[in-house]
């Protein structure tokens, strides 16, 4: 669909020559996020530099009846920041401005292109940050953040995004743009912000969020063992969490994964080890002694292979140094992957791994593993050969066999990446037509024209349609007059 | 290969193997955005390192053709690279970036020369930067560069009204000797690559070189006649006469040499990556030997004396993103009693000089040196040190457009005024 | 179809069984909304029948009231109609428990205090405590968003909401969110919910988030010359590495009816972790106690239940939000705006932002001017005051929620009508008169 002159020039109206993406290079590079397998280039791309124009520009929109699709970062996994309707895409990288700081009342308030690590680090010297740290935080936006409701390792004991987002400044479908939440808790009315955050741009254009700010840990204790497999790691876990812990972070990285690692710099996991679980405890300094030592002892009584403790801030970058090159370490284990982010409730990690290994087997594929143990959500990496056809066909197979057995375990089909357009269709496995349709209607009252971000989020199922009734209980018969 | 613009960039393009392997590596994960100049000031897909990989694959798998609009975006990349210190896959972006280049100036074949042209005609040859110098000096000796200023008549030509700018600093020349003799105990013998730019604009920073690395043991050789280390040419894309030039420059340096040093960073950067283009032979291993000069002086043995100063330090692109230098030049201020040394922040963001590009783009470049001087300003120190002429000029005019008096110097400098060796 | 009054009752009884319908005069009137009695006092035994009595509410328009305890049952305009009080009491079980994943899925109806046992044996607890809340419901604190002064550090319910089973209003059973501690699939229609007074939909079923019970709980009262003391003292906790549990400010008031010496203010802090934590928190925060010349004692385990009773009773309550710096100055608006008596206390969450009075056997006129003068100053981003509890008269002279955006409330409507068309849920009691 190419946009009328009359759109490109209203859109250029307001935000000016330099603030408009027209020419083919240019839209090319927004037609795919960090899920390059879902392309749709925008007709137009729009980089707006304040609230107003964003509402103008919406208001343009709506007006032709264009779709819009809201970016950030274009970090997600998801196909969400492109369009695979065309229309206009909105960019929020000009619009990363931290409109506010107020410790007293322990939150800021920022544009929605503010990278997320960059806000942290705005109040770190005053022993302060913002908790929400997905892996892409060091590029990822607030807004996307907000966006997709994003986790990170440390969500296990602070939350996920929506747990620190105080209050939106929000342009709706509806073409207005709203105030919701704020400073204060708890406004009267329903809790709009709770609802729109994770909403995937489905319900409006976030122009500004309150978030929550926290002050730093007194101390942080960092462990990692090694395990023979999978399956006393997940015991582990479960124990810790029994034992009363709730740890700041607790990941695990499977044999696949500590084969890659150390083949390449050498985070040094033993050779042998079939799992290593990272363990991050933090808090008052006395808590996290006690914790770090307990959760130890706890490791070796579930047959570690070894168990070290850091002991200073340089020998928990090296624990941690494995973890973080996991993402780059997949490159020597395939050209090709598919990445996965599924959740099974915690003490159901032992069942699902074992079914994982069924599954890579079955396929002929190599599932490699790098997850946050403590809260069950696994991103299983399926490896295949990009060459082959019927190899992606076979990873694309393993991949909803995952899916659905994380959900025959009690699980959910997304823990942090998101629905976008590659998930939508496995809504109808977590969700039941009564399900879909409330969530169907709701988008409805913010974007009652179909607008924004379509395609996303909700799947083409009958009962994400007009005119779909659940289906409703029966009452007694013959017990009418 | 024949040398001459002949063979320009014909050993493989994006499309080769080689080509292909490196665009294919990058997962696209953005982590480069943040750390790209042009998109911290653009906040443009493709004007980040993500985007311009994506333009360039689009182009390598026949996607999209070699357009104005792709060249243009490619143009725009300062070559600071940045993203390769960020990139977790390993994406070798200055190299995709010079074989880019090198595909777009096949195409743009000899037409019209234009400024670019006319610079990457001057500033590899020593003896035409000369003369321009004495050309300069009299432009404004007999009072034309108030003149001009005063009249703006370089409004409509910014490449040209930003040399000008730039060519506020024109130093009397400094000699410095063919051949110093270390102190003893000596250490080895190294040569000092003298540089087509630092040589004329920065001559004390070639003689207090001289005589740091001289008072730290090493015998220091510095050939008159040395030519170009091509670093203009690679970058611009024309490859076949950089790797003329590093053939020549490599033939210009004796063999028996301990190293090369270099204080110019986008020297040493170029001549460190000499391996890659010319796999073979003499210059592969003129690039294992070569050396910032801070490497060698951050731990050398020098009798220094206090200098009370508060200094932040600009992390030049070619040094720390190019030759991954960063702690040694920190290193060496820190040993000098009294400095105080500040953080800057962003300290190895571009400050828009990039070789060529702050007159070819002035308006990115300014925008850049704005950035850079605010944050300068921000730390309060009285001087900034940066261990490249390139960042040198450019972020001395930015100073003196903000009216700051913060002193720009190379660190060699500081050192030497520590260790007495200096002017004052 | 239409359905006489007598025939419906006879449906009634059909889906609910003699022990789950209430038509006798005493029951409906026990189960008065505001001095409104209902036709038939509804609890059923199982979710299937709840979604029957609302499928045939809807097809005939009765007006129903979601009721838990109905200790909430002031919160809110008075009804614009009730027909029918659907009591989830009965249903009250816990579905699903595991403790190794600290998740736990239970009936609307069940209480904390049977929740809380249920989870003791396992050292796990929900940490929600807002007033009065052993004998609540859990649906109706989710539906009221109802918090305590444990919001410092757990969250309010929405955070410990993970998934939800309602009842739509035209019956048709729901399930929003998951049963794991992580998921963002589709929208977060969990908190949607939680806090919309059962406007929506009824709660039906709630999938929780559980925490482990600390080691030890430690509680501290400083005691403070003044409010500006108490605000410094407020700012010095928020700016340390303190993870404090509970920091709730006392007023005079609050200090008499909790039997403790008087003092212009005194500020409530617990302390829960390991015993050695507790005992280095506690240290660091005599040290800033003392900076600020306020003088440290230390509370015995039984101090919250008696903070809780303060809270549960009295006539009127009223609940100020405000940024968290801005909690001692609403303390003292609330002071300020308030006719004194004997039974007046005003305690705020220091570090959350919610100020609560309870004002025993005042007027209702020089309350709801207070209410008034109050919004002048804690409205829109700035806050709000809403009457959590009082009487009727009280809240037909001033709206117990006060005034909202006219966008977001436009937005809000357009929500319950979208899923409320005929307007059966709970019609008139919510912000708008929704």
């Amino acid at each position: 669909m190419a946009l009328s002159a009359q759109v490109v020039s209203a859109l250029a109206a307001i935000v000016g020559e330099t603030g408009i993406v027209v020419s083919p290079e240019g839209r090319m590079t927004y037609e795919c996020d960090m899920h390059t397998f879902y392309k749709g280039a925008p007709d137009v791309v729009v980089l707006p530099t304040s609230a107003e124009q964003v509402e103008a520009i919406v208001g343009v929109c709506r007006a032709h009846r264009v779709p819009i699709v809201p970016r950030g970062s274009g970090t997600g996994l998801i196909g969400g920041a492109m369009a695979p309707a065309g229309g206009v895409m909105v960019s929020m990288t000009r619009m990363n401005a931290i409109l506010e700081i107020d410790l007293a009342s322990r939150c800021a308030t920022v544009q929605p292109g503010l990278i997320n690590l960059w806000l942290t680090r705005a109040v770190a010297g005053r022993g302060w940050f913002f908790a929400p740290d997905p892996s892409s935080q060091m590029v990822s936006s607030i807004g996307g953040n907000v966006s997709t409701n994003a986790g990170g390792p440390h969500c296990l004991k602070y939350g996920i995004t929506t747990n620190h987002v105080l209050g939106l400044e929000i342009v709706t479908g509806r073409g207005e743009r709203l105030r919701l939440g704020g400073k204060a808790p708890d406004p009267p009315g329903y809790d709009l912000v709770g609802t729109a955050v994770g909403a995937e741009g489905t319900f409006g254009l976030v122009t500004a969020v309150t978030v929550r700010l926290l002050h730093a840990p007194e101390a942080v204790k960092t462990v990692l063992a090694a395990f023979r497999s999978v399956v006393e790691a997940s015991q582990t876990v479960s124990a810790i969490i029994a034992a009363g812990m709730i740890p700041a972070a607790l990941e695990m990285l499977d044999a696949a994964m500590i084969g890659a690692i150390n083949a390449g710099t050498g985070a040094g996991y033993p050779a042998d080890a079939g799992a290593v679980l990272l363990i991050e405890l933090d808090g008052p300094r006395a808590e996290v002694e006690a914790q770090g030592v307990r959760a130890a002892a706890l490791c070796r009584e579930h047959g570690a292979l070894s168990v070290s403790v850091a002991r200073d801030e340089a020998e928990r970058a090296l624990l941690w140094k494995g973890r973080k090159e996991a993402a780059g370490a997949v490159g020597r284990l395939t050209a090709a992957y598919l990445l996965q982010d599924a959740v099974v409730p915690r003490s159901k990690l032992p069942d699902i791994m074992r079914e994982m290994a069924a599954i890579g087997e079955r396929q002929g594929l190599l599932i490699a593993n790098v997850f946050h143990a403590g809260d069950g959500n696994l991103h299983p990496i399926i490896c295949y050969d990009d060459r082959d056809p019927a190899q992606l066909a076979r990873a694309k197979e393993a991949n909803e066999s995952l899916l659905r057995a994380c959900i025959a375990l009690g699980g959910s089909v997304t823990g942090e990446h998101g629905v976008g357009v590659d998930k939508a269709k496995n809504l109808p496995l977590q969700y039941g037509e009564a399900d879909l349709n409330f969530m169907y209607r709701l988008r409805g009252v913010f974007d009652p024209r179909g607008l924004m971000n379509p395609g996303k989020l909700l799947p083409s199922h009958p009962a994400c349609g007009e005119g779909f009734r659940p289906a409703r209980p029966v009452l007694p018969e013959g017990a009418w007059v | 290969m024949p040398g001459g613009s002949q063979g320009e960039g014909r050993a493989g393009g994006l499309a080769s193997a080689e080509g292909l392997a490196g665009l294919r590596a990058c997962v696209h994960c953005g982590i480069c955005l943040p750390q790209c100049p042009t998109y911290r000031v653009l906040g443009e897909e493709m004007d980040s390192p993500r985007g311009r990989l994506y333009l360039m694959r689009a182009v390598a798998e026949g996607r999209l053709d070699i357009t104005d609009g792709y060249t243009r975006h490619l143009d725009l990349c300062l070559g600071c690279r940045a993203c390769e210190t960020a990139c977790p896959a390993g994406v070798p972006f200055g190299r995709l970036l010079e074989t880019a280049r090198g595909d777009m100036e096949r195409r743009r074949g000899r037409g019209r020369p234009g400024l670019r042209g006319l610079l990457l005609a001057l500033f590899p040859h020593p003896d035409r930067v000369g003369a321009l110098l004495a050309l300069a000096r009299l432009y404004r000796q007999v009072g034309l560069q108030r003149l001009v200023r005063a009249r703006g008549w370089l409004a409509r030509a910014p490449g040209l009204a930003a040399m000008d700018v730039l060519l506020d600093r024109l130093p009397a020349a400094v000699p410095v000797p063919e051949y110093l003799p270390g102190r003893e105990p000596v250490r080895g013998r190294v040569g000092l690559l003298a540089g087509c730019v630092q040589r004329h604009l920065y001559p004390d920073v070639n003689r207090d070189t001289a005589r740091l690395l001289s008072l730290a043991g090493w015998d220091v050789v510095t050939q008159a006649r040395q030519g170009c280390c091509g670093a203009l040419d690679l970058h611009a894309g024309r490859l076949g006469t950089f790797r003329r030039r590093a053939r020549a420059l490599t033939a210009a340096f004796p063999r028996d040499l301990d190293w090369v040093v270099t204080n110019a960073a986008g020297c040493g950067s170029a001549m460190r990556e000499y391996g890659h283009w010319l796999p073979d032979g003499e210059a592969a291993a003129l690039a294992g030997r070569t050396r910032d000069v801070s490497e060698l002086l951050a731990d050398a043995d020098l009798p220094l004396r206090p200098l009370p100063l508060t200094v932040t330090y600009h992390d030049a692109c070619h040094l720390a993103h190019g030759q991954r230098v960063r702690a040694e030049p920190r290193a060496m201020l820190r040993r000098i009693p009294g400095l105080r040394l500040v953080e800057l922040a962003d300290s190895d963001l571009c400050c828009g000089s990039a070789g060529i590009y702050n007159i070819l783009e002035p308006e990115m470049a300014g925008r850049l040196a704005e950035m850079k001087v605010e944050s300068i300003v921000e730390t309060g120190a009285t001087a900034v040190a940066t261990g490249n002429p390139g960042c040198l000029m450019q972020i001395a005019a930015g100073l003196r457009r903000r009216g700051s008096a913060v002193e720009v110097v190379h660190p060699v400098t500081l050192l030497a005024r520590a260790a007495g060796v200096g002017e004052p | 179809m239409s359905v006489t009054a007598r025939s419906l009752g006879a449906v009634l009884a059909a889906v609910l069984g003699a022990e789950g319908l209430r038509e006798d005069p005493a029951a409906r009137a026990a189960a008065a909304v505001d001095g409104v009695t209902p036709r038939w006092v509804a609890a059923p035994a199982s979710l299937e029948a709840a979604a029957r009595v609302l499928a045939l509410a809807h097809d005939e328009g009765l007006a129903v009231v979601p009721r838990g305890s109905g200790s909430a049952q002031e919160l809110g305009r008075p009804p614009a109609r009730v027909d029918l009080v659907l009591d989830t009491r009965r249903l009250d079980a816990v579905l699903e428990w595991n403790p190794d994943d600290l998740t736990a899925s239970v009936q609307a109806g069940i209480t904390g205090a049977a929740l809380a046992s249920h989870l003791a044996v396992a050292r796990q607890w929900l940490p929600l405590d807002p007033p009065g809340w052993s004998g609540r419901t859990l649906g109706g604190v989710v539906a009221t968003q109802a918090s305590g002064p444990l919001r410092a550090r757990y969250g309010a319910p929405r955070d410990a909401l993970l998934g939800v089973r309602f009842v739509q209003a035209d019956g048709v059973v729901t399930w929003g969110g998951a049963k794991v501690v992580k998921s963002v699939t589709g929208y977060d229609v969990p908190k949607l919910l939680a806090g919309s007074l059962g406007t929506l939909g009824l709660l039906a079923e709630l999938t929780l988030r559980l925490q482990p019970v600390p080691e030890t709980e430690a509680t501290v009262l400083v005691v403070l010359r003044d409010l500006a003391a108490a605000r410094d003292l407020v700012a010095r906790i928020v700016d340390s590495s303190l993870q404090p549990s509970r920091v709730e400010l006392l007023d005079r008031g609050a200090l008499a009816a909790c039997s403790l010496p008087p003092a212009a203010a005194g500020l409530a802090v617990s302390i829960a972790t390991v015993a050695a934590a507790v005992r280095a928190q506690h240290a660091t925060l005599v040290e800033l106690a003392r900076a600020v010349g306020g003088l440290v004692e230390t509370m015995g385990p039984g101090f919250w239940r008696v903070h809780d009773r303060m809270l549960a009773h009295g006539a009127v309550r009223l609940r100020v939000t405000a940024a968290p710096a801005e909690v001692v100055p609403a303390l003292a608006a609330l002071a300020a705006a308030l006719p004194g008596s004997p039974g007046r206390a005003i305690v705020g969450s220091a570090t959350v932002g919610v100020v609560r009075a309870v004002v025993e056997g005042a007027e209702p006129a020089p309350v709801a001017d207070g209410v008034e003068r109050l919004r002048e100053q804690f409205t829109g981003e700035s806050g709000s005051v809403v009457i959590e509890r009082g009487p009727r008269v009280l809240r037909e002279r001033v709206d117990a929620w006060g005034p909202v955006a006219p966008g977001a409330l436009a937005l809000m409507r357009d929500v319950k009508s979208a899923f409320d068309p005929r307007g059966i849920l709970n019609p008139g009691r919510f912000v708008g008169g929704l």
